[in-house]
């Protein structure tokens, strides 16, 4: 959902209410600068290459 | 022996007086509740104590040692779990009022173990909600206190943890680890705390946060009590899916207190980020102390730890979110509103995209496994900064005013991404007296060597034997 261009608050508003996320404004003020938070982390791992590599499977424990 | 005086020795030190039969397992529990009487009201380490139960529990003890049948060194010794461990017929809160009243009916994996190693329960310890949080904040049970500066944050998520070992209201305590959890409250309560390798202790009946980057682990006031504990929880448990079928060494027998030969690496990036100068300079002394003993010293590159916090950020917002996704919608309300907004945030989060981050864990991985073919440990602070201030939303890191939340996770992140071992022991106090702790980690499934360095570093000082004002 995240994308390289920056959040607007428009744009974050209405994804929230597809999510059915609702509050206080100066909480939904919070939440808007944590979910660009969560845009820029994607941004970041997006500029790593990742190319061969495949997702870490932590669920697949060592053997003896 | 004086009441303070029980309360602060090490298990290792009261196992030997209860298998001698020198002091009662009745006496040591009575002496943690006079301390818990003494000092609860300032810390608020605890959402539950067990004192009747204890109390019976340590007479039972008392009768079997008496009997000759001693079942070790966790045998009568306080044991105090974080409250998202879940313990049969005891109330297990995670933190929150939403399970004011949840009772498990039956112990996780580790608490199974020290009952069966027959330690005590005294409690369970009070955490950040949900365990979602760094700093011990709960608006439910109240604020975690520093044993230190009551003024000032635990650190979290197992912030009880770290007060109750650090105040001597507790011998072992545990914490979980997901991206700093144990080492946090550890070097800002100045304690020991391991995050043992992913997979090495058993996650079954706790309540998660993140499945992939959850480790559970002892905290402890000595290195070797840290090393004793290991020996009772370490292992393999079919019952949690990512559990590890390796061999379990006897952890105790790293204590050699020689660090001849290890080589540990310094990782430079971690020099170059927001960093208070009074930790830095305890860590460099820390690691020169480390040199004359006879470990050989190299700085080396740790590139990606410049994305750890992404890696680390999306993966578990993502999965933290699917986990407590119905309680999101049933009782959000309910939640600490930080909490709630991060959990909110999680949404936002889309599958390609917690997926790339997996890939670049991966990548992350093997560029740590690469750094420990050169050395055997990597060094560093556990934490930029000292304890600060509890709801503060700012630290300064030197002179750069950084946010609380990622300051006190930019060092602990890289070992839940990578399920390293890393401890964190301490190295020192600031100038206000407050703890500062180094970071050692070292290879998956090498605890023994992270231990082996951490105990000669501790017993080349006398940083662990110090007490909190309070």
């Amino acid at each position: 959902m995240a994308s390289q261009n920056q959040l607007s608050r428009e744009e974050f508003d209405r994804l929230r209410e597809k999510l059915g996320m609702d509050g206080e404004p100066a909480y939904l003020d919070e939440l808007f600068t944590q979910v660009r938070g969560v845009f820029m982390m994607a941004d970041s791992i997006r500029a790593i290459d990742v190319s061969g590599a495949e997702p870490d499977m932590a669920f697949i424990p060592p053997t003896d | 022996m004086d009441t303070l005086e029980i309360c602060y020795m090490s298990a290792g030190d009261l196992s030997k007086l209860v298998q001698s039969k020198e002091i009662s397992p009745v006496e040591i529990i009575e002496a943690h509740l006079t301390r818990i009487d003494a000092t609860e009201p300032v810390l608020n380490s605890f959402i539950t104590l067990l004192a009747d139960q204890a109390r019976k529990a340590a007479r039972q003890a008392e009768k079997d040692i008496q009997a000759g049948r001693y079942k070790g060194p966790l045998h009568g010794i306080p044991v105090a779990l974080k409250d998202l461990y879940n313990t049969g017929g005891v109330r297990t809160t995670s933190g929150s009022r939403i399970f004011d009243t949840f009772i498990p009916t039956e112990d996780c994996t580790v608490a199974a173990k020290f009952h069966q190693a027959g330690a005590i329960l005294l409690g369970k310890l009070n955490m950040h909600q949900f365990a979602y949080g760094p700093t011990g904040e709960n608006p439910d049970y109240g604020h975690m206190h520093n044993p230190w500066n009551p003024d000032m944050v635990t650190g979290g998520s197992s912030g009880g943890s770290g007060s109750a070992a650090a105040a001597g209201q507790c011998t072992i305590t545990t914490g979980s680890d997901t991206g700093g959890s144990i080492r946090i409250p550890a070097a800002l309560c100045g304690i020991v705390g391991l995050k043992p390798t992913y997979g090495l202790v058993s996650r079954y009946g706790l309540s998660s946060l993140s499945w992939s980057l959850d480790h559970p682990g002892p905290m402890t006031r000595t290195v070797e009590d840290t090393a004793i504990t290991m020996n009772v929880i370490a292992g393999h448990d079919p019952k949690d899916v990512a559990s590890a079928k390796v061999d379990i060494p006897d952890y105790t027998s790293a204590l050699t207190g020689d660090v001849k030969g290890l080589r540990i690496g310094i990782v430079k990036e971690y020099f170059e980020a927001p960093l208070d100068p009074q930790v830095r300079k305890a860590v460099m002394d820390a690691i020169s102390l480390l040199e004359s003993m006879g470990a050989e010293i190299k700085e080396v590159s740790y590139p990606m730890f410049n994305q750890s916090q992404a890696i680390s950020s999306t993966v578990l917002m993502a999965e933290a979110t699917a986990y407590h996704r119905d309680l999101l919608e049933k009782d959000g309300h309910q939640l600490y509103e930080p909490v709630r907004q991060r959990l909110e945030a999680g949404l936002f989060i889309s599958a390609a995209e917690y997926l790339r981050a997996q890939q670049a864990r991966s990548i992350f991985d093997q560029q740590g496994r690469r750094l420990l073919d050169e050395v055997d440990l990597l060094a560093g602070p556990t934490e930029p900064v000292t304890a600060p201030e509890i709801l503060a939303s700012k630290v300064m890191a030197g002179e750069q005013e950084v946010g609380v939340v990622g300051a006190l996770t930019q060092y602990t992140r890289p070992y839940n991404i990578n399920g390293f071992p890393a401890i964190s022991v301490p190295c020192g106090f600031s100038d206000d007296g407050m703890p500062i702790g180094l970071q050692l980690a070292g290879r998956p499934f090498d605890e023994l060597t992270v231990l082996r360095a951490a105990h000669a570093y501790e017993q080349a000082n006398d940083w662990h034997t110090r007490r909190p004002p309070i």
